[in-house]
């Protein structure tokens, strides 16, 4: 079982950094229908390993793409919504969150396959206002700066990132990153930067309530920390190297594969 | 505040996670393979809760470190806004520490 898990966790971790997301839409399927964990285990089991990902992806980015200033602003939105969910968690039955899980995991499908990535751009020495940044773009190889725009937009997707990623155990970056890319004016790395570096402290927001009423089985909980850890370095290794076009087409059929499984399991 | 003095807090903040990664990673590990080994002996129990909680309190010293950096550079308004998100964190712990009270 324990070694079930950590490899359960390295293939989550290894898809979640090769696609930029969390490895949560993948981890919780598989704790869940895959090795017969309860759903909510599933999901406080996996939102530990989203605080692990999401330290070790910011110590990487700080200083770099890292929205230092905005993500503090977002965090408060998200957190407010990671402890609403916290709180309602134990009073929502396991039906209705295999519902919700189906209708998430079936529009991050939809999002994966239409996500249309903006520049958002600037010139590098452009007014950035409070909160827009700067950084060095690998692509084009300058530095280049933006403007974030429709605040009250970002803080609202960042609410229900909050709530989602506290009630079905997943990061909550999938709703949030196209958000702030399409609509706040964000460029996408930016927006994946300064969203990893939020679902840390949003998990934190609602996991300490659900391992307080005993949803975290520690040995479970570690082996999928440490099989995550490992698995999103490998993620980081082959993310040089493969064609991530392919790669988010299948991963968009196997989400919609999970989605119609839970959808029916709930009929 | 300079933009410099912000990637230095950012760059601090970052050696902060890591730390708080490798730590609990390595107590983590070292739980899980007693919990295994000896499975009748309770430290390995000890070292994964301990590997858990201070997965937990990473991201919450890392807002902590913020507010007082912030302070130190006079900016109010980020003062507030961590300040506010450590609010929201302290309710959650109360929260779980209540719950397990009564549990």
């Amino acid at each position: 079982m324990i070694l079930a898990v950590i490899a359960a966790g390295a293939v989550a971790g290894c898809l979640g950094s090769l696609l930029g997301i969390g490895g949560g839409v993948f981890l919780v399927p598989f704790l869940n229908a895959g090795l017969g964990l309860q759903f909510k285990t599933a999901a406080a089991v996996s939102l530990m390993t989203v605080i692990a990902t999401s330290s070790a992806v910011s110590a990487h980015t700080a200083g770099r793409q890292l929205n230092l200033r905005l993500g503090m602003l977002l965090e408060i939105a998200s957190t407010a919504g990671g402890l609403m969910a916290g709180i309602l968690f134990w009073y929502i039955s396991d039906s209705v969150l295999t519902v919700l899980f189906a209708i998430v995991t079936a529009g991050i499908a939809v999002l994966m396959l239409t996500r249309l990535e903006k520049r958002n751009v600037l010139e590098a020495n452009a007014d950035i206002g409070r909160l827009g940044g700067r950084f060095f773009e690998e692509e084009s190889g300058r530095e280049v700066a933006y403007r974030v725009r429709r605040l009250p937009v970002g803080m609202l997707a960042s609410l229900l990132a909050g709530a989602i990623s506290g009630t079905l155990g997943l990061g909550g970056g999938i709703l949030k990153v196209p958000i702030l890319n399409a609509w706040c004016g964000v460029p996408l790395r930016a927006a994946a930067a300064t969203s990893a570096l939020m679902i840390g402290v949003t998990a934190v927001s609602s996991v300490p309530i659900q391992y307080a009423h005993g949803y975290i089985d520690p040995p479970l909980a570690a082996a999928a920390v440490l099989g995550v850890l490992a698995g999103s370095r490998a993620g980081f290794w082959f993310g040089g190297r493969a064609r991530a076009k392919w790669l988010k087409l299948l991963m968009a059929v196997i989400l919609a594969a999970v989605s119609v499984f839970y959808f029916r399991r709930s009929l | 505040m300079s933009e410099s003095s912000i990637a230095n807090l950012e760059i601090h903040l970052g050696r902060l996670l890591n730390a708080g990664v490798f730590a609990s990673a390595t107590l983590l590990a070292a739980g899980l393979f007693l919990w295994e080994a000896t499975p009748w002996h309770r430290s390995g129990g000890a070292l994964l809760t301990t590997g858990l909680v201070i997965l937990m309190a990473t991201p919450i010293l890392r807002v902590l470190v913020s507010v007082v950096e912030y302070w130190r550079m006079r900016d109010w308004f980020f003062v507030a806004t961590t300040l506010v998100v450590l609010a929201v964190l302290f309710t959650t712990v109360a929260t779980a520490l209540a719950v397990r009270a009564a549990a």
